[in-house]
């Protein structure tokens, strides 16, 4: 978790290096008293930057402190493989939902979607991977696009026209 | 004035609103009582679906989320002994403790009276308060609106958590955001990198669903498949109601502690959490009958903590309305309903549009009322449905995630920024980066940034012009104060060793 903690602020560090270096573009003075659109987010930037040089620093000096300690059980190293393995494949899963949603519109994105994700969240029940993605998209189209108008993604081709029986 | 509560009435009792605050109600027990879903995400989830509604519609629909979510983060805390909102933590101690004795539908009813009178109590004190400190707050000019922003953000001290500096990054990560497109003073691109996006800036709504809501899914799934299967025994309600005489018994926390949570519901940054914190550690301080149940059952000490956690509502809304500083989280996403129908919360407000603010007193008062029915009655329904599959719910939410974002302009764009945000709020949780400071900076970035600017041309560029009256004096103070003295008080609060 300290390497991580330490990639993570190390990031910071860079982004905020970056953003900082685009907003210098901005700094510029106008009429008497006007800071110009540059201050207020370099002010921000700055700071963004100085925490996350500070926090950085607090990490690394944890981790050398820490030492040899974290050395964990095989279970341990096991567990946190796992969780690697479903959050990323959640985080895949919804990317790629929301890639495909403009071409095969909401309804059928959506009946691939629930199944695969909750697979990838351990679910293993076939009566709950088959019924729920039906039973859950009737009643978001029920609910949101008849009752509230609230409008969905069509798709594209026949797609498109299969959405347009139900929204 | 007998004439507006009349008219603020017959407007939340119109059917389509009678409608929306029972259906946010519903939906704000549902989020309080489960665990992963927050009151504050409950109310994210709702603000995408009220662009269509009327405004009164929208806020009837948002008060029952709120006002639910507080009242039902009780019931799994109770049940189960997990609590629904941090809010609920004092309620674990007591009333699991209570269920664990065989005396979980007592314990139920004792939290459900206190919670409504403590909301009731609030509400009130909201109604009499709120048009004294607006009509005092309209002398407020960009100096003062600067301070109070300013005020504003410094709950991050508040919603830091552990460590004090992640918090401030994360704020000021939240203003740099609120910076992004196009200046309004001057009509510079800031940081679009010529993309078309970004030009009208990034949209909060957006930002608080990825940041906060898919986020949240995405820290449960490392450890999916939480079904709460713990078995209450059921014997009906009614049957258990507490006595009078108990609240006869108790009056003096019954007094006190809906006072201390309106109060402390009213600062900026400390919330339904650290009122039922406070309430409950007074109880256990001040208690005269049985005060070594503490810890394992006190009837009093649950009293305490639902009195306190459900009056903060009041005072949160108290200070939202009359000077548009979002106390907590759930207000901060309420600052957002307000920008989304074209409305900006603070003291012009009541003056603009008393409709509205009568409307959502009236609402509070009628959601309190309409809370204590549907919880009596449904809490058998909440204990099945923490048997739902977990794995489904969070795809629902994810869905109802996707198309909020999708609704909000129609735009493939604004789910990829979304996906952005909920991975970016991903690791900021993992690495203990708050993301409530962002969001509530990104809320306020702009007003603080337009009203700093205007306070300068105003005094030509001299910064003592912030300093030049004595109202923004004691914000600018006030800030200072609530940032600096929880670090005296406990200064590894800082790094948060």
């Amino acid at each position: 978790m300290k390497k991580g903690e330490i990639v993570f602020f190390a990031i910071c560090v860079a982004f905020f290096g970056f953003m900082f270096y685009e907003g210098l573009d901005l700094a510029g003075q106008g009429r008497a008293g006007e800071i110009g659109s540059g201050l207020w987010p370099l002010l921000a930037i700055g700071a963004s930057a100085l925490f996350s040089v500070a926090l950085l620093i607090s990490s690394v000096k944890k981790h050398r402190g820490e030492g040899t300690a974290e050395d964990r059980t095989p279970e341990a190293i096991a567990e946190q493989k796992r969780q690697r393995i479903t959050v990323t494949l959640s985080v895949v899963t919804f990317l790629i939902y929301m890639v495909v949603i403009p071409w095969l519109g909401f309804i059928f994105s959506t009946l691939v979607y629930i199944p695969i994700f909750a697979l990838a969240l351990g679910e293993r029940r076939k009566s709950v991977l088959l019924i729920s993605p039906f039973l859950l998209t009737g009643i978001i189209i029920a609910v949101f696009a008849k009752f509230i108008t609230i409008p969905f993604p069509k798709g594209v081709g026949i797609f498109a026209e299969f959405s347009r029986l139900f929204y | 004035m007998v004439d507006i509560y009349l008219q603020a009435f017959a407007t939340v009792l119109m059917p389509q609103n009678l409608i929306a605050m029972t259906l946010g109600a519903l939906w704000g027990l549902l989020a309080g009582a489960l665990p992963g879903i927050s009151t504050s995400m409950g109310v994210v989830l709702l603000l995408s679906f009220t662009y269509t509604l009327s405004p009164m519609t929208a806020f009837v629909l948002l008060i029952g989320a709120y006002l639910g979510g507080i009242t039902g983060g009780s019931i799994t805390s109770i049940l189960f002994g997990i609590p629904g909102e941090p809010s609920s933590v004092p309620t674990v101690i007591e009333g699991h403790a209570l269920a664990k004795q065989g005396r979980a539908a007592y314990a139920m009813w004792v939290y459900l009276l206190c919670s409504i009178f403590g909301g009731l109590f609030s509400v009130f004190v909201m109604i009499l308060a709120t048009p004294l400190i607006a009509n005092f707050a309209l002398r407020f000019g960009p100096p003062e609106y600067f301070a109070l922003t300013v005020l504003g953000l410094s709950v991050v001290s508040g919603l830091s958590g552990g460590s004090m500096m992640k918090g401030f990054l994360s704020c000021f990560f939240g203003l740099f955001l609120a910076t992004v497109g196009t200046d309004g003073i001057t009509g510079e691109e800031r940081f679009t990198f010529d993309t078309v996006t970004l030009l009208g800036g990034i949209n909060f709504v957006v930002a608080m669903v990825g940041l906060l809501a898919v986020s949240e899914i995405f820290i449960e799934a490392e450890e999916p498949f939480k079904e709460y299967k713990g078995g209450v025994e059921y014997r009906g309600l009614l049957g258990e109601l507490p006595p009078f005489s108990l609240f006869k018994k108790y009056w003096l926390t019954m007094t006190r502690s809906p006072i201390i949570g309106t109060i402390v519901g009213a600062l900026p940054g400390a919330g339904a959490t650290i009122a039922a914190f406070l309430a409950y550690g007074e109880a256990a301080r001040t208690a005269k009958h049985e005060p070594e149940k503490f810890g394992k059952g006190a009837v009093e000490g649950l009293m305490a903590a639902e009195c306190a956690n459900n009056a903060s509502t009041g005072g949160s809304m108290t200070i939202l309305l009359s000077l548009g500083i979002p106390g907590s989280n759930t207000t901060a996403m309420l600052v957002a309903a307000f920008m989304i129908h074209g409305m900006q919360p603070g003291p012009l407000l009541l003056s603009t549009r008393p409709d509205i603010i009568y409307g959502i007193f009236v609402a509070m008062l009628l959601t309190n009322l309409l809370l204590l029915v549907l919880t009596g009655t449904a809490i058998r329904l909440f204990l099945e449905l923490n048997r739902l599959p977990y794995s489904v719910f969070s795809a629902a939410i994810m869905i109802l995630c996707v198309i909020g974002a999708f609704g909000l302009n129609n735009s493939v764009d604004d789910l990829f920024l979304m996906f952005a945000f909920s991975v970016i709020g991903y690791f900021m949780r993992k690495f203990g980066v708050p993301v409530a400071p962002c969001i509530l900076a990104l809320v306020l970035g702009d007003l603080a940034e337009l009203s700093l600017r205007r306070s300068l041309l105003l005094f030509g560029g001299s910064p003592i012009g912030l300093v030049s009256s004595p109202i923004s004096i004691v914000l600018l103070a006030g800030a200072l104060f609530s940032i600096v003295y929880p670090l005296l008080k406990k200064p590894k609060m800082l790094d948060g060793v």
